[in-house]
């Protein structure tokens, strides 16, 4: 082994080498000079970023444990940019005096997790995947938890912890299964020798059913709206962009690649799924009053949206799928960006009836959050739009006709209660609506990015073509 | 340890345990009296249940013990071998351990060792 | 019945009682320890295999360090002796006959499955065998796994302090 080898795990030697950094910085300073960390996290993150989409080479390493190609170096990309949104929108809720002293920990939890997640996409046997699938969920529990004074936060942190043990443990009883009947837990070798045995279709399903729980699919969907709810706002917007990104990511992956012999039935699985997905997650978030519960429910019929492009399987909807996971991004963590900032203002105001009137005192909010729910929505001048119709586009060309159907229809309920927030904002007359406040530098910013990502992103059609070229590879 | 072993252990373990507590049962004399149930602290009797709450500096302490543990398990192999590859082991170890060192470190630094 | 499979036969049969034992206990107490004799009897398991660090890591770890762990975190939280609820009949019956179900179409699954058993002497792994895999960087090395626990753990440890750690830090 070289030492250049090590550029290509340069995503995670980089995210390791800012972890121990930020950890040295808490450990060897006094409380005055504390105040530091939160811009010198910002930076160091914002640099791995921009280190990240220099051109690299690509291979293999660790005898095929790891495994780097462009399209998995495109999606840690994406997840960097996520998480560096996260963390810029973090930085005045940090500073409050509740979190003054465990502002590095926010920093180091969430770069750990997401060093699992680059490993985790990185991982060419199951024993990496495992390891980096814990590695990032388990941290993210105890994020949840972080409002120690907070009844909701710590059930929230609970139920996290336990509903990813629990799939955890059904996804690694698969992974045994996939073990005990091929002999290797290399995806090269599990992918050639695996075929429609009982045992071989009952891991499956074992497997498929763990990582449902990750990226809450329907019928395993159940701990969402709780832990969204109950984590404070900005872990709950890593928790649904970031931490979802990755489980699709990988989960994308290891279909068309280990399961490619089976594919005929993951994907009546998944068309099955896909629809219930959609339909019960839209009329969900109808019925919610509380946004992050409302945000809840519209990231898990998202995630139905997501499987179309799986279902798609050829390389256009391998493309889309991550081109809408960037779309998304961008839109989610605008809406969160808004709610987040408005409740740090308003002392925890979360319900969409507060909202009403918002434009008369706070119209630059209002636009953004109306911006990042067409997006989410998909309605033409964004980004969003564009996700959804590459979505389409993938189901379509392979004649799944009425999958397509289902998925146009909900995306039209789904018009409905994306509007609804805007009208609360909009329409709806308020005596007392929340008061015109001034967020700082660091919100703005946040902001700054999300809009400018949701526009460009939508218009640059470079940026999909870009990724459709490196859909090939895998 | 080939099965024929095992069973043999296995077989005195019960004998012994279960032997010993048969014994004790039906050899001894037996006098019953309601104060030998009685709690023996001081002669006075508790009030209310003495379930207490732990204080939660002990899941503190356990899950810093179970973590040096687990680091432990992985060390071991590595001594062993440590010889044979030299300088590879050398390094590898040597990221393993500044990264759990910092850990420590960390974990003093949040006074996380000190009984409060 | 050879010895192997008698040996087999005891240790499966503990570790069935126990388990179910261990979610049927009324008493959180008393599913911690049945859950420790759960632990105990699959070391008994890697034993026979004669996979003695396994059996020693399970017995250091599991039985000696997890299940503490569980005891105290147990004893943290307050209504310690308060027993469970009993669970209505409707719940109990679907609930076993979900669990059947499971394990009969498990099980029969796995029977149906023929493994490719290959014929191996009855090898030792060793400390040496171990030690050099965990160590090797190539193909069937465990390396990058290794260093990427070191994180995990560290992960870990910051995040039970955040969790349980009061809100000022006192000076000693």
């Amino acid at each position: 082994m070289r030492l250049e080898d090590f550029l290509l795990m340069r995503h995670e030697l980089l995210l390791t080498l800012i972890a121990i950094i930020i950890l040295i910085a808490e450990i060897f300073t006094d409380d005055f000079k504390k105040q530091g960390i939160r811009p010198l996290s910002i930076i160091l993150m914002a640099i791995v970023t921009i280190v990240g989409f220099l051109p690299a080479p690509t291979g293999t390493l660790f005898g095929g444990m790891y495994q780097a190609t462009d399209m998995r170096l495109m999606m840690k990309n994406i997840l960097n940019i996520g998480a560096l949104i996260v963390f810029i929108q973090s930085a005045s809720w940090l500073k409050s005096d509740d979190n003054q002293n465990k502002v590095s920990e926010f920093f180091l939890l969430l770069i750990s997790t997401l060093i699992g997640m680059n490993f985790m996409i990185s991982s060419g046997d199951f024993l990496m995947f495992y390891l980096g699938l814990e590695l990032a969920t388990i941290p993210i529990a105890a994020l949840a938890a972080y409002d120690r004074y907070s009844n909701k936060s710590s059930e929230a942190g609970i139920k996290l912890i336990l509903i990813s043990a629990l799939s955890s443990g059904i996804l690694l009883y698969g992974i045994s299964m996939i073990y005990g009947t091929v002999g290797s837990v290399y995806f090269d070798k599990v992918s050639v020798a695996y075929g429609a045995t009982p045992l071989q279709i009952m891991s499956f399903i074992f497997f498929f059913t763990g990582m449902a729980f990750k990226i809450s699919i329907v019928p395993f969907h159940l701990w969402t709206a709780d832990v969204y709810e109950g984590a404070p706002v900005n872990v709950t917007s890593y928790l649904s962009v970031v931490s979802k990104g990755a489980a699709v990511f990988i989960f994308s992956i290891m279909l068309v690649t280990v399961f490619q012999n089976i594919a005929a039935m993951w994907k009546d699985v998944m068309w099955i799924t896909a629809a219930i997905t959609m339909t019960l997650g839209n009329l969900f978030a109808m019925r919610q009053n509380n946004l992050k519960r409302f945000l809840a429910f519209s990231s898990i019929s998202q995630a139905g949206f997501i499987m179309l492009g799986i279902i798609g399987g050829s390389e256009l909807g391998m493309a889309a799928v991550v081109y809408y996971i960037l779309v998304y991004i961008f839109s989610n963590l605008g809406a969160f960006g808004v709610i987040a900032a408005i409740s740090n203002a308003s002392g925890g105001k979360e319900n969409m009836s507060d909202y009403d009137g918002l434009y008369k005192t706070n119209p630059a909010l209002s636009l953004t959050l109306t911006l990042a729910l067409f997006s989410l929505a998909g309605i033409p001048p964004v980004a969003g739009f564009f996700g959804k119709f590459f979505l389409f586009t993938a189901v379509a060309e392979k004649g799944y006709w009425w999958l397509l159907t289902i998925a146009v229809l909900n995306t039209i309920i789904s018009l409905y209660y994306y509007l609804l927030p805007v009208k609360a904002m909009f329409i709806n007359k308020a005596e007392t609506s929340i008061a015109y406040f001034k967020s700082d530098g660091w919100t703005k910013v946040g902001l700054i990015i999300c809009v400018a990502g949701m526009v460009i992103v939508g218009f640059a059609s470079v940026i999909f073509e870009y990724i459709r070229t490196l859909s090939f590879g895998l | 340890m080939s099965s024929e072993s095992l069973i043999l252990f296995f077989i005195v373990g019960v004998f012994l345990v279960g032997g010993a507590i048969v014994f004790s049962t039906f050899v001894p004399p037996s006098s019953v009296n309601p104060n030998k149930s009685d709690t023996y602290e001081c002669g006075i009797p508790t009030k209310g249940l003495s379930w207490l709450q732990f204080n939660v500096g002990y899941y503190l302490f356990a899950i810093l013990f179970l973590i040096f543990d687990v680091e432990t398990v992985f060390i071991f192999p590595w001594a062993v071998v440590m010889k044979q590859l030299g300088m590879v082991a050398f390094i590898e170890i040597l990221i393993f351990f500044v990264i759990l060192g910092l850990g420590l470190l960390y974990a003093w630094k949040k006074h996380a060792l000190i009984w409060e | 019945m050879t010895g192997n499979q008698l040996m087999f036969a005891i240790f499966g049969m503990l570790i069935i009682i126990f388990s179910i034992l261990t979610v049927t206990s009324r008493r959180i107490l008393r599913s911690a320890v049945f859950l420790l004799f759960v632990l105990v009897s699959t070391a008994g398991l890697y034993f026979m295999l004669n996979y003695q660090f396994l059996a020693a890591v399970q017995l250091t770890v599991y039985a000696g360090g997890i299940v503490v762990l569980i005891i105290f975190s147990i004893l943290l939280t307050s209504h310690i002796s308060e027993k469970f609820e009993v669970v209505g009949m409707k719940k109990q019956i679907f609930s076993g006959l979900a669990a059947i179900a499971g394990i009969i179409l498990t099980i029969s699954t796995i029977l149906q499955t023929e493994f490719k058993a290959t014929e191996v002497a009855a090898k030792e792994v060793d400390m040496e065998a171990i030690g050099l895999s965990l160590l090797n960087y190539g193909e069937n090395g465990f390396v990058l796994p290794f260093e990427v626990i070191s994180i995990l753990l560290l992960a870990a440890m910051i995040a039970a302090i955040v969790i349980a750690k009061k809100g000022k830090t006192q000076k000693p």
